[in-house]
């Protein structure tokens, strides 16, 4: 029987562990309602949280917000693949090959600190204001953290790792496979985190340049006939996508990344078994 | 229990790409069939390409002459005239005043046609407490405007009318998004602007037009603009998009209250707001005529004597009179 | 009379103008197991990287089989002070390194036997001990059956007692193999234990070389032998 309640107790702390990070947004959440149910602040300009997902509800039956999140979700997706691949492919040519580095690297680091938003104009006047024009901006956006992860990640590899390959006579293949990629494996998956993060804030802004469909149009043309409650309901869906796409990007570290997760967890236990 | 976070998180991946291929298809069929030639309508909200869009018809005679009508809604005019510029609409319907800035810095459209104005749901919008009670009283003001838009001339006209110089009163650029909180913060005094967003500010902010489009000679035309290349070209078309847009009009201006229902859900405004914004206006759309491009030219040329514009413009050159 | 494997003649190193090394000259003998002692710096890592390939001589020559060492040496494995193994890759894995195939698994799988490690195959590196992390790195040098293994201090950073243990296994897998082993090391007593002869660097070359009987063949050691080596040695090093 002991044993039992043991075991109970320690999935209560289990559950209450993983329950702790909702804490803050769930407070937040009830504290807004009660806020708007007692009229502490205009409705008009904040709508209840009840009223925002009512809302959307109402377009989920019309169609218009899975769809408009669908649309959205394509252009991000797509701008990810060919910017984030781009800046991989660049960061990897740049990483190992030094003439590559002297030839592109300046030139790279010089357009990185142009504000890709900066670009809108240009990419509206080449490109239109057609899908390409939007996923092209999200592409620019993802395009230098996956750069600057991937250069940087490829040549922090241990180098002495590197000399044991060399040494140990692996083809230039086996040396990327086995010893440079996944010694850079933790860095570019830190670069497509940062590029998940930078693809969404891009979409927003891409989406309300003449787009007619997607959730930065929904917001936008909410926004110009005040409709809070989409607009409200439109922060909303992009908080719960950024989170979904952070969560994603974590357990794929988490999953690639398993012996960090051992040696970390080693060095832990041997630095407090030192302490004893 | 890693294999299982293994297979949840690809589960999570493929669902992410089902719905982002979803998301591509639903891209693709607005590009529509190929057989037809496709042609690009801008609009904005509530416009007479808006009317045409909504109710329907357009699209279907279009279609049967062969062409695929693809609607481009837009934010303002000064964004559709830069998409007309790069060629990525073929028809744009525009108020008065974005095509006078555009011709000055240099893109080549042309005038195809010319609607009804909103004389009586454009003006100088006021609180009806506010303690400004005829133009004059603008005198020291702060007064909301979009630059490059129907709103600047709106205010330069009323000026005049009540006699005042443009330093009399302070400028306050500011797009409709920001001037519609600048205004209902009261940190403007008076907002220039025009429908719907008038009818929904007198209705909702318990305020009044000052002075209206019909005083100060500020219309607020729309027009149907083009590419001058692609305006050349397909004439017969350009008379079609007027044949078909006018028959749309005249449907409107017999139904109000079918327009009003559809508009008001499809705005997400009240029908309040939507009816008196409706009843104020005619609809119509009619080829060019001599007196329309004597308006064009006279807003032209009031812009170049406030210096707004730095070149002079010959608003009849750039006019096509289709019978 | 035993047969030549590598010759070691008049070779100098020396990066810009600060000479390293300079004339030395020593032969390694198939099957011997040699070591090089000396003061920290004074040129043995740099004399193991030559016999690796891993640097260029600036004079002189190291003759293998009749054939210059130029660019990596091919038969050599060099076991570095740093175990090297690969973090991402469990025991097993490190040890195949490139290799593939069934055969390869069963003598990875033995070799780690030899090197008592069979139950750890499947765990990462940073779940095992520095000592247990050189055995690995042992197995994965034996691996590719060279001809010549190179220690460049594998046992450095390892407790007294776990060293004993590792120079007697390091010893007893190289002699079952027949294979020429050649150690660098500052520990003289290390070197008396392990090796058949003593290379002693000194003064930028190798200053003299001791044979050190007993050691070798016979599995008995003779601890009064053994420490008037060391002693013998400490002073010629000393002096």
């Amino acid at each position: 029987m002991e044993n039992i309640e043991t075991n109970e107790n320690y999935h209560f702390s289990f559950k209450f562990k993983n329950s702790l990070p909702w804490l803050i947004p769930v407070f937040l959440i009830v504290f807004w309602q009660v806020a708007c149910n007692l009229s502490w602040v205009n409705e008009t300009l904040l709508p209840s949280p009840i009223d925002v997902v009512t809302n959307g509800i109402k377009l989920f039956k019309k169609g218009e917000l899975q769809e408009n999140m669908s649309i959205s979700l394509y252009r991000a997706t797509a701008g990810l693949l060919i910017g984030g691949g781009l800046g991989f492919i660049l960061g990897f040519i740049n990483g190992v090959s030094r003439r590559a580095r002297l030839l592109f690297d300046s030139t790279i680091q010089m357009l990185r600190n142009i504000p890709h938003l900066a670009l809108i104009p240009l990419i509206i006047l080449w490109l239109g204001i057609g899908e390409s024009a939007k996923i092209s901006l999200v592409a620019l956006g993802c395009l230098f953290p996956m750069y600057i992860n991937t250069y940087h990640g490829i040549t922090s590899v241990d180098p002495k790792l590197i000399e044991m390959g060399k040494s140990y006579e692996l083809s230039k293949k086996d040396l990327f496979i086995k010893v440079i990629f996944p010694g850079a494996l933790p860095t570019i998956l830190m670069g497509v985190r940062y590029a998940l993060g930078v693809m969404w804030t891009t979409l927003i802004v891409a989406e309300t340049i003449s787009a007619s469909s997607g959730i930065g149009y929904m917001s936008t043309n909410a926004e110009q006939f005040m409709d809070m409650k989409t607009i409200v309901l439109c922060i909303l869906i992009y908080a719960l996508l950024g989170k979904l796409s952070d969560f994603i990007a974590k357990n794929l570290e988490d999953i690639f990344l398993e012996w960090r997760a051992i040696e970390r967890r080693n060095t832990d236990a041997s630095e407090t078994s030192g302490d004893k | 229990m890693k294999n299982l976070k293994k297979s949840f998180i690809a589960i999570l991946l493929l669902f992410w790409c089902g719905i982002a291929v979803y998301g591509w298809h639903l891209t693709r069929e607005d590009a529509g069939s190929s057989s037809l030639k496709n042609v690009v309508l801008g609009y904005q909200a509530g416009d007479e390409f808006y009317i045409s869009k909504i109710r329907g018809q357009f699209v279907k005679k279009m279609k049967a002459k062969g062409y695929n009508v693809k609607f481009k809604e837009f934010q303002n005019g000064a964004a559709m005239m830069q998409a007309l510029a790069s060629g990525n609409v073929d028809y744009a319907r525009v108020g008065d005043t974005p095509p006078v800035s555009a011709l000055a810095s240099g893109t080549k459209l042309t005038y195809v046609a010319a609607g009804g104005t909103k004389a009586k749901g454009s003006g100088i919008l006021i609180h009806k407490n506010s303690s400004i009670k005829t133009l004059a009283d603008l005198k020291g003001k702060k007064v909301a405007y979009t630059k490059g838009t129907s709103s600047q001339y709106m205010l330069l006209r009323a000026l005049k009318v009540a006699g005042l110089s443009n330093d009399d009163i302070t400028w306050v650029n500011l797009d409709s998004d920001a001037a519609s909180v600048a205004y209902s913060k009261g940190k403007v005094d008076a907002w220039a602007n025009w429908d719907p967003s008038v009818a929904q500010v007198e209705i909702t902010e318990n305020s009044k037009l000052l002075v209206d489009g019909t005083t100060t000679k500020a219309l607020n035309r729309s027009f149907i603009v083009s590419p001058t290349t692609y305006a050349s070209k397909n004439k017969t078309l350009s008379k079609l998009i007027i044949k078909y847009t006018e028959q749309d009009m005249k449907w409107a201006n017999k139904n109000h209250s079918k327009l009003i229902k559809k508009m008001s859900a499809d705005l997400k405004l009240s029908k309040k707001v939507v009816r008196r914004s409706v009843t104020r206006r005619t609809f119509s759309m009619k080829a060019m005529s001599k007196s329309v491009v004597k308006e064009e030219q006279e807003i032209a040329n009031v812009f170049y004597d406030n210096n707004i514009l730095t070149k002079k413009i010959d608003v009849s050159k750039h006019v096509q009179y289709l019978k | 009379m035993p047969q030549k494997l590598l010759e070691i003649s008049k070779v100098g190193k020396s990066y810009g103008n600060s000479v390293i090394l300079s004339d030395a000259n020593l032969v390694i003998n198939e099957g011997e197991f040699i070591a090089l002692v000396g003061m920290s710096g004074g040129g043995k890592s740099t004399l193991l990287r030559m016999l690796a390939g891993l640097e260029e001589t600036s004079a002189g020559s190291i003759i293998q089989d009749g054939n210059k060492i130029h660019g990596l040496n091919k038969e050599a494995r060099v076991m570095f002070q740093e175990d090297r193994l690969l973090p991402w890759m469990n025991v097993i894995d490190n040890v195949l390194l490139d290799k593939k195939g069934k055969q390869a698994v069963s003598e990875a799988t033995e070799l780690l036997e030899q090197v008592e490690l069979e139950q750890y195959a499947k765990q990462f590196p940073s779940q095992l001990s520095g000592g247990q992390r050189q055995r690995v790195a042992l197995a994965r040098a034996l691996m590719s059956h060279p001809r010549l293994l190179l220690l460049d201090e594998p046992l450095g950073a390892l407790d007294a007692l776990t060293r004993t243990k590792m120079q007697d296994l390091i010893r007893k897998v190289c002699q079952d193999k027949a294979i020429t082993t050649f150690l660098v090391t500052h520990d003289i007593n290390e070197a008396v234990r392990m090796a058949d002869r003593i290379a002693i660097i000194k003064n930028g070359t190798i200053w003299r070389i001791v044979d050190n009987p007993y050691r070798g063949k016979e599995s008995l050691i003779d601890k009064e032998k053994e420490v008037e080596i060391s002693e013998e040695i400490l002073a010629e090093i000393l002096d």
